[in-house]
């Protein structure tokens, strides 16, 4: 297992979840998606810390530590999210995107 | 004299103010909550001073800090409390709309968030404005993007505020997926999250027998994410989808935070991040050459699409898209040295800080008049000049700043940028953006033709409030005394020292 394997792992992960973004229809998968590819980020942030060893012989701990501050950022962006969503759910009756047209170019 | 406070307890008072005003609000008995609002006018406004007398960061390496304080850093600090101040009178104006459209039991339930969310976006963008790590960059953007995505949805009676918060949600957190993403990528390849620390290392790697001698694609790859990113916040073309609805569908006073307090920290966090990379041969004029592109587009698209509209917010969410265009065009003219670097940063400091008197002047008006006649449509404003001389005078000051008619403060902005970009050559750029201006001269002159030549069809007056009154007042005046003494501003924007940044600091490593 080289760094290469991982790098290829997370964008395989981060092109899932944008392919995701933009295909899938219903806001609930969408917001799945969403949550890939920062995801994809943390997997790459970890292997690139693993790989890029200090002078000391240690793993290059900023990555992980950034890790760690995008997986609390993500929570509470899926607290904030799944309330808004089920907000509308409970005026539209709905979570399809083709639903949501008010507002309109 | 008391000794000068370290900038960051400005922050500090900021976050508690906002703390202390959620929790104080649970034990509110009074139905209005509109005394948050005032509250937290008068301790931003005891910080905005305060932010006059503070110690600066001299003698901090800042390779080793999250946090910068230079004069850019406190500039845009006093603009991120000066635009909350001013939306919270928004917000007390806007108090009986919001009642109207939020589910609740009894009167006033559920309406103090409305107040206290503004002071922690404030918050946040006070750190993105000192923010120098990626780490405290994503963090603090974050902190301003969630508490956009709950103020924006507010309204949850109204479906079209459900669907701008839904619409900036998943935009928003596509935006950030992109952001974590190209500071991975930068991470990963120079072992840094500090922009300073980067600036040092990379010319090492960029010259012979460097990681990145042979190919640039991966860094090149981070940079690009990082900008489609950033992109977004600053509501920029090709990433604008999201403006025009997330605009009409927000409350008008969240409008208004967005369209300027969130662009202004989208800027300075902009101008940071490409510090490290426009000095470098082999990636800076890349780096210029999209910021170019996104410049053209965003002017191209934001002010012809805005001519059609018939929306005053929907219209004024186009003109938003143009008017990062033209900040971009400042952006696009840094030069690799420092003087056009120090030059540039000006004519997008002030740039923004009149754009901040005028938008927030075209809303505070919008709130007011459409608080009357219950709709924000241009047709609405149909004879304000009977109904109210004073509200149409502000707003005819504004819409003339905006389109940029001399001795306003959108005047001497929109000189600075093109200066700017006459240095750089960058004469397709100034094409577009003559071409554009008198676009925008059609879309602007509409709402005040609306205004001053056309009938009203409810003749009644419009009432106005003191503070509303004043602050009204106030911003015109602002916007005047720019336009006549852009001297006063510049003087204080010129002696921001450019000395500090990591452009300067790869210039003393040659």
């Amino acid at each position: 297992m080289t760094l290469n394997h991982y790098l290829l792992a997370s964008g395989l992960l981060f092109a899932i979840g944008f392919a995701g973004v933009l295909l899938r229809r219903n806001i609930i998968t969408i917001f799945m998606c969403l949550e890939l590819m920062l995801n994809a980020a943390n997997l790459s942030l970890v292997a690139f810390s693993r790989f890029n060893v200090t002078p000391g012989g240690l793993p290059n701990y900023n990555a992980q530590v950034l890790v760690f501050f995008i997986i609390t950022v993500a929570a509470a962006e899926v607290a904030v999210g799944l309330a808004i969503i089920v907000a509308l759910f409970r005026a539209r009756q709905t979570t399809h995107v083709e639903d949501i047209s008010t507002l309109k170019f | 004299m008391p000794a000068p406070l370290s900038p960051i307890t400005l922050e500090v008072i900021v976050l508690s103010l906002g703390i202390f005003l959620l929790l104080a609000e649970s034990f509110s008995r009074s139905e209005d909550k509109s005394w948050m609002a005032r509250l937290s006018i008068v301790v931003l406004g005891v910080v905005f001073a305060w932010s006059f007398h503070t110690s600066g960061n001299a003698g901090i390496d800042l390779s080793k800090a999250f946090y910068s304080a230079d004069e850019t850093a406190l500039f845009f600090k006093r603009l991120a409390l000066l635009t909350t101040m001013i939306v919270q009178v928004m917000a007390i104006e806007y108090g009986g709309v919001l009642a109207r459209f939020i589910p609740s039991s009894k009167t006033g339930a559920g309406t103090g968030e409305f107040y206290a969310l503004p002071v922690l976006t404030c918050a946040g963008l006070m750190f993105m404005a000192s923010a120098v790590d990626f780490l405290l960059i994503f963090v603090s953007l974050e902190l301003v993007t969630i508490s956009f995505y709950i103020l924006v949805a507010y309204m949850r009676k109204q479906s079209t505020s459900l669907e701008a918060g839904v619409k900036y949600l998943i935009l928003g957190a596509l935006s950030t997926g992109f952001l974590v993403y190209g500071i991975t990528w930068i991470f990963g390849l120079t072992g840094e999250t500090n922009l300073f620390r980067i600036a040092q290392v990379l010319p090492g790697m960029l010259a012979e027998g460097g990681r990145l001698h042979d190919s640039q694609t991966p860094l090149l790859f981070g940079i690009i994410l990082v900008l489609v990113s950033l992109g977004f916040k600053i509501a920029a073309a090709p990433f604008q989808i999201w403006v025009p609805d997330v605009y009409q569908g927000a409350p008008t006073p969240i409008t208004a935070f967005l369209s300027v307090g969130s662009k202004a920290a989208g800027f300075i966090v902009l101008i940071r991040v490409i510090q490290p990379f426009i000095g470098l041969p082999e990636i800076g004029p890349k780096v210029m050459g999209a910021l170019a592109v996104l410049a053209g587009l965003s002017l191209l698209y934001g002010n012809l699409a805005a001519m059609p509209q018939d929306n005053l917010k929907r219209m004024l969410a186009y003109s938003s898209i143009g008017h990062a265009g033209y900040l971009l065009v400042a952006v696009a003219s840094t030069g690799p040295s420092l003087s056009t670097l120090g030059q540039s940063n000006v004519a997008v400091s002030f740039y923004l800080a009149g754009y901040l008197l005028m938008t927030l002047l075209s809303f505070l008006v919008m709130t007011v008049v459409a608080n009357h006649s219950r709709g924000d449509d241009i047709i609405h404003f149909n004879g304000l000049a009977k109904r109210s001389p004073f509200l149409a005078f502000g707003m005819l000051i504004s819409m003339l700043s905006l389109a940029g008619i001399p001795f306003t403060a959108g005047f001497y902005g929109k000189f600075l940028v093109f200066a700017a970009a006459v240095r750089e050559h960058h004469f397709v750029l100034i094409g577009i953006g003559v071409v554009t201006v008198a676009a925008g001269f059609y879309y602007y002159l509409r709402v005040i033709s609306a205004m001053y030549w056309q009938e009203p069809t409810d003749e009644t007056p419009v009432t106005i409030r003191p503070l509303t009154r004043f602050t009204i007042g106030a911003l015109i005046l602002g916007i005047i005394f720019f336009g006549i003494f852009p001297a006063t501003i510049l003087e204080m924007l010129n002696s921001a020292p450019v000395q500090n940044t990591p452009i300067a600091l790869q210039t003393s490593l040659k």
